[in-house]
């Protein structure tokens, strides 16, 4: 995958933390525009890229979803010392974060730039002595940007966003370890989708998406799907691979194919349609089971306006909501390979064939 | 103003149950609306400025906390449950008012260790009844704080601040609000305590291309509290996060402009817990960029919130100028 390696490590080291995507969502449109036929923004800041179908109008469509935003951080206050204080934008799991380093995005006095930081954690006998030995919480964390507090308190404002700073690496075995491959694992899927319709045509309109805000509440797919109202959703989201610790029952092999999960949230034909097509392509995949919430966009897309039948894709990720997520790269080429196949397969009257008995 | 901020903190309301609020705000906002209505869920909805123009919406809501009935024991004594966040160290010795203005007082089951803090459950209210027979209250009866506006000069303390001071907020915006480019919809929301779902409905009926909701935050400027930069009297403040919610970044740097421009006071607001109408805004329909401009407000929640009258009328002021020019996020 010679060619989708630079965009992804390009993805992954920009910012562009929840509600703040703009700098990814113009990295993705101008790979996007010239791989589809018109591209623009939501409301909110959703990049909807549509392909044209051929079947006479009005078409279906399908809308393909996966979110751009990252999880990060945020300075709430600076203390007495120049040390920023910091909550989270999306889950951010505190135990990683001492010794990280990151990026202060300062917006005050001399307009925005970055300071790179580093997060620091006090002393245990600095701590309240309830804390012990454990995992210190976000609230004691601090930001050090190594400037003096009159300076800090000049360029640096409450609400400033902290980006991970790390950057993509890949590792042996054609893995790749960085931040916010949840979900950009997935629009980087979505780019090879994109790719390979090039030069083919399809009955159904295509809606790639990258939707903003999935890491604060599945914003940005809740108000997409219903401004598209798409006949059918697919969405494309990470899930637990099978990394040190884990068990047997929740998790999935990194580098064996995506899941393709079922359950209430997944319209069971729209389901079994990409299970077939897998097999047929000798695409190898697990089958996932969530019983309740996905915890992913396609919880939202399902009961956007009138209610949208909605299948979900996953790609097996270790370390989720760290800096160093790792991903298989074989995997993200066959959901992208799996998705094209999808979209190019869909015949006009599918819908029509999905119905609640098979 | 503060004579409002009194009038509309002194009435009872709890979440769904705002008849009695929404008819002190009708009788105030009346002569300033171009148009009133009240849609079914209950919502307040008044039109100013200019039709065809940008749709604003502006929300604050009216409801407030409360408790419901939901046993009356043989001797007239009433269990209750929570409408919307009140935690129990609230309540006890605490007053309330039912809605036929029936008062009550609160005690708590017998503990051994007098120190402890009592569950809900194991808190009741008295109005005085010697047996069930002569107990006017019924399971399902409301009731919401008793606690009078108390003015101390530059800080302002009632029960229901959260959100009457937004509601106030607006009427005083309304009242200041000679012209607007904007179709502005002042909506008084309902049920904002139980889930934003007032608001949830009203934007989706008013679809508004824009929403700014009108609300309090906490503070971090008392002893010992939870770190945050928000203090009393220093301006209202431009909600930045909270717990539900990131706000539209079009929106806060629109409100900044707006408060620098005009030389007004402003914070800059992260809150950790707590959301507002904003948040279902945002996700009305195919998304509405919204924010929020908080009163901070210390003791949210208690029978006693506290916010700075400075800080009121600058959050007028701020609301006032950003409708009455033209704007482009």
């Amino acid at each position: 995958m010679p060619e989708l390696l630079p965009f992804l490590k390009d993805l992954l080291s920009l910012p562009g933390l929840s509600s703040y995507e703009e700098p990814v969502a113009k990295a993705i449109r101008t790979h996007w525009a010239p791989l589809v036929d018109e591209v623009g923004l939501s409301r909110l800041g959703s990049l909807h890229g549509l392909r044209k179908g051929t079947a006479k109008s009005p078409r279906p469509a399908l809308m393909i979803c996966t979110h751009m935003d990252a999880i990060g951080l945020m300075v709430t206050g600076i203390t007495s010392g120049g040390f920023l204080h910091i909550t989270q934008v999306g889950g951010v799991d505190p135990r990683v974060l001492p010794g990280q380093l990151v990026e202060v995005h300062a917006s005050g006095e001399g307009g925005t730039k970055i300071l790179p930081g580093v997060v620091a954690q006090p002393p245990g006998r600095l701590l309240p002595p309830e804390l012990d030995d454990g995992p210190v919480p976000l609230e004691h964390l601090l930001v050090d940007t190594g400037l003096p507090e009159r300076q800090v308190k000049a360029v640096v404002r409450v609400g400033d966003l902290v980006s991970f700073a790390s950057r993509p690496v890949e590792l042996a075995g054609e893995t790749i370890a960085g931040h916010t491959l949840d979900n950009r694992a997935s629009v980087a899927a979505l780019t090879v989708c994109l790719e390979e319709l090039q030069g083919r045509s399809h009955a159904w309109d295509l809606w790639a998406v990258a939707s903003v805000q999935e890491e604060v509440g599945l914003i940005g797919a809740q108000t997409s799907a219903y401004a598209l109202q798409p006949s059918l959703a697919l969405v494309v989201d990470v899930t637990f691979a099978k990394g040190p610790g884990a068990n047997d029952w929740e998790t999935f092999p990194l580098g064996k194919g995506p899941t393709l999960v079922m359950g209430p949230n997944i319209h069971p034909a729209a389901h079994k349609a990409l299970k077939d097509l897998a097999d047929r392509l000798e695409i190898p995949y697990a089958i996932e089971y969530a019983p309740r919430h996905t915890g992913t966009d396609a919880h939202a897309t399902q009961v956007a306006a009138d209610g949208i039948p909605t299948a979900l894709l996953c790609i097996p990720l270790r370390y989720m909501h760290t800096p160093v997520e790792v991903v298989a790269l074989k995997d993200i080429q066959r959901v992208g390979r799996l998705m094209a196949e999808f979209t190019a397969g869909l015949a006009p009257d599918f819908m029509d064939t999905i119905t609640w008995d098979n | 103003m503060k004579r409002l901020i009194q009038t509309l903190t002194e009435t009872f309301s709890p979440s769904g149950y705002e008849g009695a609020i929404r008819d002190v705000i009708r009788k105030e906002v009346k002569p300033l609306a171009a148009e009133l209505r009240v849609d079914a869920l209950g919502n307040l909805i008044a039109r100013k400025g200019t039709k065809g123009g940008k749709r604003i919406m502006i929300a604050g809501h009216m409801d407030e906390i409360g408790l419901i009935v939901n046993h009356v024991d043989e001797n007239g004594f009433l269990r209750f449950t929570t409408i919307g966040g009140i935690r129990p160290h609230t309540l006890t010795g605490g007053r309330v008012r039912f809605m036929d203005g029936t008062p009550g007082v609160i005690g708590t089951d017998f503990s051994k260790d007098a120190g402890r803090l009592p569950a809900v459950d194991q808190c009741f209210i008295d109005i005085g009844a010697t047996s069930a027979g002569d107990c006017p209250i019924k399971v399902g009866d409301v009731c919401a704080f008793e606690r009078p506006f108390l003015d101390l000069g530059k800080r302002l303390v009632a029960k229901s601040m959260d959100d009457r001071i937004g509601c106030a907020v607006m009427i005083e915006t309304m009242r200041a609000l000679k012209s607007s480019p904007h179709e502005v919809y002042f909506v008084f929301s309902t049920q904002e305590e139980v889930g934003l779902r007032g608001a949830q409905t009203a934007t989706f009926g008013l679809d508004p291309e824009i929403g700014i909701s009108i609300d309090v935050t906490l503070t971090g400027d008392t002893p010992k509290a939870r770190q945050m930069a928000v203090s009393l009297g220093r301006g209202p403040a431009i909600k930045i996060r909270d717990g539900g919610m990131l706000a539209d970044p079009r929106v806060v740097d629109w409100m900044i402009r707006s408060a620098e421009k005009a030389r007004l006071p402003y914070q800059r607001e992260v809150l950790e817990g707590g959301t507002t109408d904003a948040k279902a805004m945002q996700v009305s329909r195919a998304g509405v960029p919204a924010g929020c401009i908080s009163i901070p407000s210390r003791y949210v929640h208690s029978p006693s919130e506290m916010v700075d009258h400075d800080d009121v009328q600058n959050a007028v002021k701020l609301l006032t100028t950003m409708l009455s020019k033209p704007v482009e996020l």
